[in-house]
Order: C-alpha cells, then sequence, then structure tokens
C-alpha cells in the first residue's frame, strides 16, 4: 500500500515531483520485466536453433528471479523505491483490464464456483490458523493477523486488519514477512505439484487462486503454469480479495468485544471501505465485451495491456522479496504460517479435485 | 487503506485519491484509447 501515498500528492506543487520520483522505480521494473520476456524468447530461439534440449522458462519466472538476484545482492537503491511500490497499482490495472478477456457467462461460472469454494476455504484457514496460533502461543493478534493473510488476501489483507483491530507494528511486520515468504515458496512449488498431478488449467487456476496468498504471487504463479490458468487464478483471487471486508468486519468485532479495538458503528460503511474496488473495475470491463463495446482486436489489445501491466508486477515481486529481512522476523511465526499454509494447500487442492468430480472444470 | 476521494484541506488544486482509484482512471482512459483507435493493435 506504499503506492498509495505516493500517488496521492499532498501539494501541487510536490505532485510532480512524486510523479517525477517514481520514474526511475518504473523504469527498473519494466526493463527487468521486459528482461524477462526478451530472456524467455531469446533461449527458446537459441536452443531450437542449436538443437538443444531446455526447458521453456516463461518470462514471468525470468522477471522474478532477475529482481530476486537484485534485491538479495546489490540490493534496491532508495532513489528507485518508490517507483518500484508501485507493483501493486500494476497489479490491480493488469486484473481489471483482463476483465475484458473473460466473457461474463465465464465470470459468472467461474466466480461462482469460486465464491462457494472461497467461503468454504476462509473458513477452514481461520479456523486452522487461530489453533495453530494458539498451539504455538503467539499473541493473539498476531495469531488473528496470520489467520486473516492467509484466508483472504495476504499483505492487504493484514494491513486492512491491522487499524480495525489495533494491532501493533511489529506483529504486522511479522505477519507480512511470513506471507510473504510463504507466497516466494509457493510461486515454485504450485506449478511443480500442478505438473506432477497433470493438473488441466482451470483446476490448476482455480488452486491458486485459493492457495496462493497474496494477489501478486497468486498471478504470477497462476501465469506460470499458462496464460489460461493465470486467467482462472486472477478470477479465483479477485473472489477471494472481494471477501476482505467480511472478515475484517468480524475480527474488528470480536476485539472491539473484548475492548482492544475501537467498535464499529456503522457496518456498512466499514465493508465499502474495505471493499477493493478495483474488483468493480473488472466486472465492469467484463460487462462491457458482454455488451459488444470492444471488437475482436480491441479485446486482444485490452488484454495485452494487462500483460505489460503483469509484466511490471512481476518484476516487483522478485525486488520487494528480500531474504535477509524475512529471516530476520523470526521463527515461530513464520513456522505457524509454513504449517497453516501446507495444510490449506492440501485442503484447497482437495477443494478443486471435488470441485473437478462435481462440476467437471 | 484510504478508500474516499477528498480534497485536501491544505491546497484547493489538489484531488488525494485512493490507489484504487487511480487504478479505475487509468483503466478507463485505457479502455477509451483502446476502443477510439488511439491505442490500436497493442503488440505483445
Amino acid at each position: 500500500m506504499v503506492s498509495t501515498a505516493a500517488l496521492s500528492p499532498v501539494k501541487s506543487d510536490s505532485a510532480l515531483l512524486n510523479a517525477v520520483r517514481l520514474v526511475p522505480g518504473v523504469v527498473l521494473l519494466a526493463a527487468i520485466g521486459y528482461a524477462g520476456k526478451f530472456l524467455e524468447r531469446f533461449l527458446n530461439t537459441y536452443a531450437k536453433a542449436h538443437h538443444w534440449t531446455f526447458p521453456n522458462i516463461e518470462y514471468v519466472l525470468w522477471a522474478i528471479l532477475i529482481g530476486l538476484a537484485i534485491a538479495n545482492t546489490v540490493g534496491v537503491p532508495k532513489l528507485f523505491q518508490a517507483g518500484i511500490a508501485t507493483y501493486e497499482f500494476w497489479l490491480k490495472l493488469g486484473i481489471v483490464l483482463l476483465g475484458a478477456r473473460f466473457v461474463l457467462a465465464d465470470v459468472l461460472k467461474l466466480g461462482g464456483i469460486s465464491l462457494a469454494l472461497v467461503v468454504i476455504e476462509i473458513t477452514l484457514s481461520l479456523a486452522l490458523m487461530t489453533f495453530l496460533g494458539r498451539m504455538f502461543k503467539l499473541k493473539p493478534k498476531l495469531t488473528s493477523l496470520l489467520a486473516i493473510g492467509s484466508s483472504i488476501c495476504g499483505v492487504s489483507a493484514i494491513i486492512a486488519a491491522k487499524g480495525a483491530i489495533d494491532a501493533d507494528d511489529e506483529d504486522s511486520s511479522f505477519a507480512i514477512a511470513a506471507i510473504l515468504a510463504l507466497g516466494a515458496l509457493a510461486l515454485f512449488t504450485f506449478p511443480a505439484i500442478a505438473h506432477g498431478l497433470h493438473m488441466n488449467d482451470v483446476s490448476y487456476g482455480l488452486w491458486a487462486g485459493l492457495g496462493v496468498d497474496n494477489t501478486a504471487e497468486a498471478t504470477a504463479a497462476g501465469a506460470l503454469y499458462s496464460d489460461a490458468a493465470g486467467k482462472v487464478a486472477v478470477l479465483a483471487k479477485t473472489a477471494r480479495n472481494a471477501m476482505i471486508g467480511f472478515v475484517v468486519l468480524a475480527y474488528a468485532i470480536y476485539w472491539a468485544g473484548r475492548g482492544q479495538a475501537e467498535a464499529v458503528t456503522n457496518k456498512a460503511a466499514f465493508l465499502w471501505k474495505k471493499f477493493p474496488k478495483f474488483v468493480l473495475g473488472f466486472l465492469l470491463m467484463s460487462l462491457l465485451v458482454g455488451f459488444h463495446a470492444f471488437n475482436k482486436a480491441q479485446i486482444g489489445s485490452l488484454g495485452n495491456l494487462s500483460k505489460w501491466a503483469f509484466l511490471l508486477t512481476f518484476a516487483g515481486v522478485g525486488l520487494r522479496t528480500n531474504l535477509r529481512d524475512m529471516s530476520k522476523q523470526g521463527l515461530r511465526p513464520f513456522i505457524v504460517g509454513a504449517l497453516g499454509e501446507i495444510l490449506i494447500a492440501c485442503l484447497t487442492l482437495g477443494l478443486v479435485v471435488g470441485a473437478n468430480r462435481i462440476w467437471g472444470l | 487503506m484510504p478508500t474516499e476521494t477528498s480534497m485536501n484541506p491544505s491546497s484547493s488544486k489538489v484531488i488525494s485519491l485512493s490507489l484504487d482509484t487511480w487504478v479505475l482512471i487509468v483503466a478507463v482512459v485505457l479502455a477509451l484509447a483502446v476502443r477510439f483507435g488511439i491505442l490500436d493493435n497493442v503488440p505483445w
């Protein structure tokens, strides 16, 4: 959410300055993303020309790996940090534009299935993380943050909940670090497991959308498998994100009841405030395509714009993953998070397999 | 996570917007640009 501040100018003369400050980081995101795209194409062409057997490594993975390598070796100079923080802006923009690639009927069908699975996933995740947090004697509010982060949408949900349940900075840093570290691991484990299980694109996309916590990582994990899986992962994750208000509201009421957070006076206003508005943009885009507002070539253009936006996001995922910082955050929250995530991944895999049998995904 | 559009009291000229609002504005501008042929055949 750092990018909110970066994109919200305070004074007219500083607005331009703020915008200029974003440029170096955005250029770096674009350069890394494009380098990933170039590497994918170059290595494939080179391997083919020399009759080598070389696995097709997608631009998504290259962009993440280059970002990871920079962030964890030379580090990211301060000059670039404001622009890198815009990765979330590119992620949301990519999701909204991706709405053009969905026929409304697909959104309703897959979105309906996703919502049903999301409700089950959230209930199971919250119960599981709360149980693990108590078992490992974590602080109650840290347990709440981990439960919210792993059941809904990672970092955004933790930040949204932090204010609502009046958690301290240390707890939210712990929870965010654990969620980000586990998201980074999921990027590599989810596609590998799915290939081992020969999952189809829709099933895998649903699994990635339900099982990977942070939206950027869920999008990347889906795109790493295939373009179609990436689309479904975004849809499932968006359905999950839409539930953020309800879960945070429930926790806010719980902690207010214990006198440890401010009482929620207007629940409808609270829900609207926490609702991720970009989801409406995604739905609107899909609706416009349903009403033939765009022709086929224009839909293709919107889809490609979405891919360019995601390219910058994937570079940002690598650049903001600092392994040293994560290792400093302490082992217990990480163990609780890791145990929870493994169990949630198994549960969501079971849910998707079950849904596949019922609805034939 | 600020989500409301608000006029900044310190300056009448500048409107402070949330990230999601910026996303929606840019998405609308891009969609209009594609719809009216300003952005044509975007490559990948």
